[in-house]
């Protein structure tokens, strides 16, 4: 009745076409905002990507001249390599590690929840102050890791670990994974909370030993949750950028140098807004295809699963 | 309806009340107008001179207020001042690069022509008749749009004396002396030179200087411009010299991941022989070094006799501009000729900046470096900007990153500059 009476009020023909006219009316309001900040900001920034634009003077029309420089471009491309090693160290040290964090300290006993602060604690540090500080650990004259190595007397071992291409990567991803892991280490917390002990219980009586009941009864329960957490880091990792700027500013030798650092360089240091921009709507597509992949690969473990 | 006219008058009165409360409220206790000027002076003696003579200007002034924006060098220039310029009330006075920033904000319709201003009083005669010479980048089409401000050497080699007088080391004059020096330091196990150049521009500047006095001023500009390869003699002769100073165990280990200001800090801690820096070391060594830290500077040693830029020295002007949509341009201007007023540049100059306006420096009681700044800068045969000032900044670091892969050791000269020209062939 109510309908009916909406369809006269609204002088639709057929049933249900002035329901759509008026369900249209309601959602307006949040296509707008929608359309403000997220349509009309992405529609620019393709426009952008096909300019000359220094962000200062009026932008020149190039076509697709910024995308053909991006793919040739060695830096932006070896920057994919850094991210994507990046990525596969935060797996490593963050999830993995942030993982058997929580197994280990999955516990009620006394100073168990102690340690599961402590090992959180990173987290709510901003990731400048991370950066910073870290900085002064690998600091070649006065940091604390050549101090302690020359303590030890293995002065030889002490190395510049912040200027040198081959350390410079994984002491950015050790940070990383310092700051993240107990992040991580929460999430699967919560999820182990979540698993029976009727199940473990069960195990234990058939003979099945700690690290059986690891890869048979927590590991696959989780399967959800490492997925989740793995799209995390690959997000996250792409999107890397405060402890890239504070430890390494992409240097040595842009060894460091990821896709949003080098972006912010082109766009901001070098006054080539309308590239940056390209390497943005690149980035973007870049990400987007690899979450989308990550989702169907998720979807369809799930479906195995059930 | 009695009633309703009774209101009406009512109404009236009160809204004529509140009109003359108003009028004459504004009239026996006006607000002063405020000015905001942005800049990226943090700190240091430069700040506190700054911040005295804002306060002078505001007592002499006490309508107009001045309130400081202030930003870190770095984020002033990559998107703090970007984003003042271009929002709805920009800044009545902003800090810039003369050269090419300026320029291209007289362009852009941010910077306004102070032409008639310049004029009027003398104003203009009031600084060094060199300042307005067109190669100081400070005129767009032959018209002044900054005000400036400091004279800055942007890359002297300064030296830690009491090293140099251990190991025997004089400050050297000719290339060759320089080589030799950084050898014997070396070879009693000092680091001969700290450079922290993870943001490219400290060694950059210091090649680019190294490069101008190699390269025929001709291709020197051309090849900037790219008009021109990089890969030239001149320009491989140049980071040779540089690639030899990194084979006599010239740099720091960390040259590469380094900061600048750590950098520094590790000269006045005397950890490092040599800081080849710009000028404003002289104001952070005031507040940071220690007191008995004894230190000079030599301009970057002879290279090339036969070159015409033998003697120069690498150095930029900064000045204020006053945004073309100020809102307060006549008090703005105002407080820019205070600011550059004889006295006040005295104090400026005594906070261990190079004045550009006639007679600061002579009058002012200056410290032992900054008059040796303001020697070499009288001195020099000619002055020559750094290449991320006068050119597009995204060639200049693409040469930055050049001179840091041969500073490592990561590249050869020769494969540095097939980089180099193979990353700018885009940009044309």
């Amino acid at each position: 009745m109510a309908i009916a009476a909406q369809n006269n009020g609204l002088g639709g023909g057929r049933p249900g076409e002035g329901a759509g006219i008026a369900n249209l009316l309601f959602v307006i309001p949040a296509l707008t905002l929608y359309a403000l900040f997220v349509l009309w900001p992405l529609a620019s920034s393709l426009y952008y990507s096909l300019t000359d634009w220094d962000g200062i003077g009026a932008p020149r029309w190039v076509g697709l001249a910024n995308f053909t420089r991006a793919f040739a471009d060695d830096i932006h491309l070896a920057s994919y390599v850094h991210v994507t090693l990046y990525i596969l160290g935060t797996l490593v040290f963050e999830v993995s590690f942030g993982l058997v964090m929580a197994v280990m300290l999955n516990s009620d006993r006394p100073g168990f929840a102690l340690l599961r602060g402590l090992f959180f604690s990173p987290v709510v540090l901003s990731m400048s102050a991370a950066g910073v500080l870290w900085n002064f650990v690998f600091d070649y004259r006065t940091g604390l890791v050549n101090a302690m190595l020359k303590g030890i007397g293995l002065g030889d071992w002490a190395q510049p670990w912040l200027s040198q291409p081959a350390t410079a990567l994984i002491c950015v991803m050790l940070v990383s994974g310092w700051k993240f892991a107990g992040l991580y280490m929460i999430l699967f917390f919560a999820a182990l909370r979540r698993i029976p002990r009727s199940l473990y219980e069960a195990a234990t009586l058939e003979g099945a030993g700690p690290i059986r009941r690891f890869f048979s009864i927590t590991l696959p329960l989780l399967k959800q949750n490492v997925l989740i957490c793995g799209l995390l880091a690959v997000t996250g990792g792409f999107a890397g950028f405060d402890l890239f700027f504070t430890m390494t500013n992409g240097q040595p030798y842009n060894s460091t140098e990821v896709p949003v650092t080098w972006i912010v360089k082109m766009a901001f240091d070098s006054d080539q807004l309308g590239y940056g921009i390209a390497l943005t709507v690149i980035l973007t597509v870049v990400v987007s295809l690899i979450s989308l992949l990550y989702l169907r690969f998720a979807e369809r473990s799930h479906a195995v699963e059930y | 309806m009695a009633s309703w006219t009774r209101m009406r008058n009512l109404a009236a009165g009160v809204i004529a009340a509140a009109v003359l409360a108003s009028t004459f409220g504004q009239r026996a206790g006006a607000e002063p107008v405020e000015i905001r000027i942005t800049h990226s002076i943090t700190g240091g003696t430069q700040k506190e001179a700054l911040d005295g003579i804002i306060a002078d200007f505001e007592k002499a002034n006490p309508d107009i207020k001045v309130k400081q924006v202030v930003f870190d060098d770095d984020q002033y220039s990559d998107t703090g001042l970007i984003t003042q310029l271009k929002s709805a009330t920009p800044p009545d006075i902003y800090f810039q690069w003369a050269g090419f920033p300026m320029q291209r904000d007289a362009k852009e319709g941010f910077a306004k022509d102070i032409s008639a201003e310049m004029d009027a009083d003398g104003w203009k005669d009031s600084f060094l008749p060199s300042v307005w010479s067109p190669s100081m980048g400070m005129l767009y089409e032959g018209h002044p749009y900054l005000v400036p401000m400091t004279l800055d050497v942007t890359n002297v080699i300064w030296f830690n004396k009491k090293i140099f007088a251990e190991d025997g080391v004089k400050a050297p004059a000719t290339w060759d002396e320089f080589m030799a020096a950084v050898k014997t330091l070396a070879e009693k196990g000092e680091t001969p030179i700290v450079i922290g150049n993870q943001e490219l521009w400290p060694l950059g500047n210091w090649a680019s200087h190294i490069a101008s006095r190699v390269v025929e001023p001709a291709h020197y500009d051309a090849a900037f411009k790219l008009q021109e390869p990089f890969s030239q003699p001149g320009f491989e002769k140049a980071l040779t010299l540089i690639d030899d100073l990194r084979k006599a165990g010239a740099f720091n280990k960390d040259i590469a991941g380094l900061g600048a200001d750590p950098a520094m800090s590790t000269f006045f801690q005397e950890a490092a022989a040599m800081h080849p820096i710009g000028s404003w070391l002289v104001p952070s060594a005031n507040e940071m070094a220690e007191k008995d830290f004894d230190y000079g500077a030599f301009n970057t040693p002879l290279i090339d006799p036969a070159n015409p830029t033998k003697d120069s020295v690498i150095g930029t002007a900064t000045g204020f501009a006053v945004h073309a949509k100020s809102a307060h341009p006549k008090e703005a201007i105002a407080f820019l000729k205070f600011f550059t007023r004889l006295d006040s540049q005295v104090k400026w100059a005594e906070a261990g900046s190079f004045s550009p306006v006639k007679g600061a420096m002579e009058q002012a009681k200056l410290d032992d470096k900054t008059k040796q700044m303001a020697d070499m800068l009288s001195h020099a045969g000619s002055l020559v900007p750094p290449p991320d000032t006068t050119y597009p900044v995204a060639v200049a670091e693409s040469y930055y990153q050049a001179a840091a892969y041969v500073a490592g050791g990561e590249k050869s000269p020769h494969d540095a500059l097939v980089w180099l020209d193979e990353h700018v062939k885009a940009m044309k």
